[in-house]
């Protein structure tokens, strides 16, 4: 699978919760993912600033892992043959359509595997009452 | 639990409510290449998953292992190149662009993302996926008409519900699972044909639901040969003799909107996998599954199952012989169970039924229950109305 960036922007907050959201859930669909914290580079040894992050986030990714890190201002990191980068804001990935609809978007672009299971918990209701419908079941 | 699907993941590339009214505003100006019957058929399949793992139309390296090694490159098995052709009228596009995909009557059915514009050998491609170039089989005269030039790339499909054939029995993977689980049922054998049912086939399933939780009843409703009996009538064969004859809380009946390709036992693989998509763990296999006139032996259908691996197939097909009505031993058998000689067997071939009801001759009930031979003899009787 080709690497893939997904920088959120921070805004005013900086609650990083939402990265280990994410990338549980990319996890749980079978991706690679390393989710970069805030004090992630520190423990690494290394200087924690936005440039040495976007570099090591660029880095890591290229080896077709889903990097997950955040930032207040844009990564600047160019999509390519070998990368992509996704921008994200931390309020788009707390409301839960929005967030739907960004995990489909990867999805669909071949980015991040397919959910496990084959109907999400919430089309299975649909599906049943279509059935019943149908008279395929019985009410 | 029901078998996963072929490669792990059911894919889900339809475009739903919102999603779809989104998509259409924005191909609105997108550059418009059209769906021939075939492709728009293989659109709808790899949207709704049917054709999981795809994701799109095949590109070259996925093209040419499927031609070559009947396996997609990325290993699964995989008997058949789904593919689209570039037509004469097509507008130029460029690998990157966006571009929509409109049937015949101009309504966009989808999006495709080019990834690849590739030359194919389409002789070569005839000989290993059909084993013949010779256009007297509809699948090499399909070739025969085509390009030579593909294009590769991810899709999306807009589902309209409001202009498909048979709305009520057209369930996709995702339903057809969610039916089964509903059902308890964990086995479901699937059985496939282009043409009526008649008893031969009514004995080969209630074997086969012998031995599962459920039936599927997956007649083929995509193109089919002009000769083929159409496939409204053979639906209303399916009700009237399910009505008559099956238990209705271990059979369930929906459409397969496959196209045809009669490349035989390539495409009983081919069958046979996309039926795992949809959730069910035995395929039925009769003789020159299918076939078309004297292009594959008797038994390459069932054989080619051979060459693979079952836990790799992930679906378990259940090889049939031709069924008959043996008069001496008073009931429906094959060559297996029937020790008496074939002057005593009722066995009508498609071609000598179609001939009967040309000539307004009602089939034996030894061959077909008489509620369905009366929904065929009137089709029969509507003649080009049908």
């Amino acid at each position: 699978m080709k690497g893939l960036v997904i920088w959120i922007l921070r805004g005013s907050e900086s609650d990083e919760s939402v990265l280990d959201e994410l990338g549980k859930e990319i996890g749980d669909r079978g991706g690679r993912v390393e989710v970069f914290h805030s004090g992630t580079l520190k423990n690494l040894g290394m200087t924690d600033n936005h440039e040495a992050k976007v570099a090591a986030c660029a880095m890591v990714a290229s080896h077709g892992v889903v990097v997950i890190a955040s930032g207040n201002k844009s990564s600047g990191i160019p999509s390519g043959p070998e990368l992509a980068v996704r921008e994200v804001s931390m309020d788009d990935l707390r409301d839960e359509v929005r967030r739907a609809s960004f995990m489909r978007n990867l999805e669909l672009g071949g980015l991040v595997p397919p959910p496990r299971h084959d109907v999400h918990p919430d089309e299975e209701k649909k599906i049943l009452a279509r059935l019943k419908e149908l008279g395929y079941l019985e009410e | 639990m029901l078998v996963p699907p072929h490669g792990g993941r059911l894919t889900h590339r339809q475009a739903m409510a919102e999603e779809a009214a989104e998509l259409l505003s924005r191909l609105e100006d997108s550059k418009a290449l059209t769906l021939n019957s075939r492709e728009r058929s293989d659109l709808e399949m790899i949207g709704n998953g049917a054709m999981s793992p795809l994701e799109g139309f095949m590109c070259r390296e996925d093209y040419e292992s499927v031609v070559e090694a009947m396996r997609l490159s990325s290993g699964p098995i995989w008997p058949l190149p789904v593919v689209f052709s570039v037509k004469n009228d097509d507008p130029r596009v460029q690998p990157g662009e966006s571009v929509a995909l409109k049937d015949e009557s101009g309504t966009i059915r989808g999006e495709m993302v080019v990834e690849e514009i590739f030359e194919a050998d389409l002789r070569h491609e005839a000989l290993e996926t059909l084993g013949t170039m010779d256009t007297s089989h509809p699948g090499a005269a399909y070739l025969n008409f085509l390009s030579g030039r593909y294009l590769g790339g991810k899709i999306r499909s807009i589902r309209w519900r409001d202009t498909e054939t048979f709305p009520d029995y057209r369930l996709d993977p995702r339903e057809t699972r969610v039916l089964f689980r509903a059902k308890g049922w964990n086995t479901v054998v699937a059985f496939q044909t282009r043409n009526p049912i008649h008893r031969a086939h009514e004995y080969i399933q209630k074997c086969a639901m012998e031995t599962v939780d459920g039936l599927l009843l997956h007649p083929l409703v995509g193109d089919t040969k002009n000769d083929d009996i159409p496939a409204d009538v053979r639906m209303r064969c399916y009700e009237i003799i399910l009505e008559h004859y099956y238990p209705p809380d271990r059979v369930a009946v929906s459409v397969f909107p496959a196209a045809m390709r009669y490349a035989g036992p390539r495409e009983a693989v081919f069958h046979a996998l996309l039926r795992k998509n949809y959730g069910c763990s035995h395929f039925i296999v009769g003789r020159d599954h299918a076939g078309v006139g004297n292009f594959y032996g008797t038994y390459d259908a069932q054989m080619i199952f051979d060459r693979f691996d079952r836990d790799e197939l992930g679906i378990v097909p259940m090889k049939f012989e031709h069924a008959f009505y043996c008069l001496k031993c008073g009931g429906m058998a094959t060559s297996k169970t029937c020790p008496h000689d074939s002057d005593k067997h009722v066995f009508l071939a498609g071609r000598k039924v179609r001939s009967m009801l040309a000539e307004g001759k009602t089939p034996p009930p030894e061959f077909t229950r008489p509620e369905v031979a009366e929904v065929l003899m009137r089709a029969a009787g509507k003649g080009d109305d049908r």
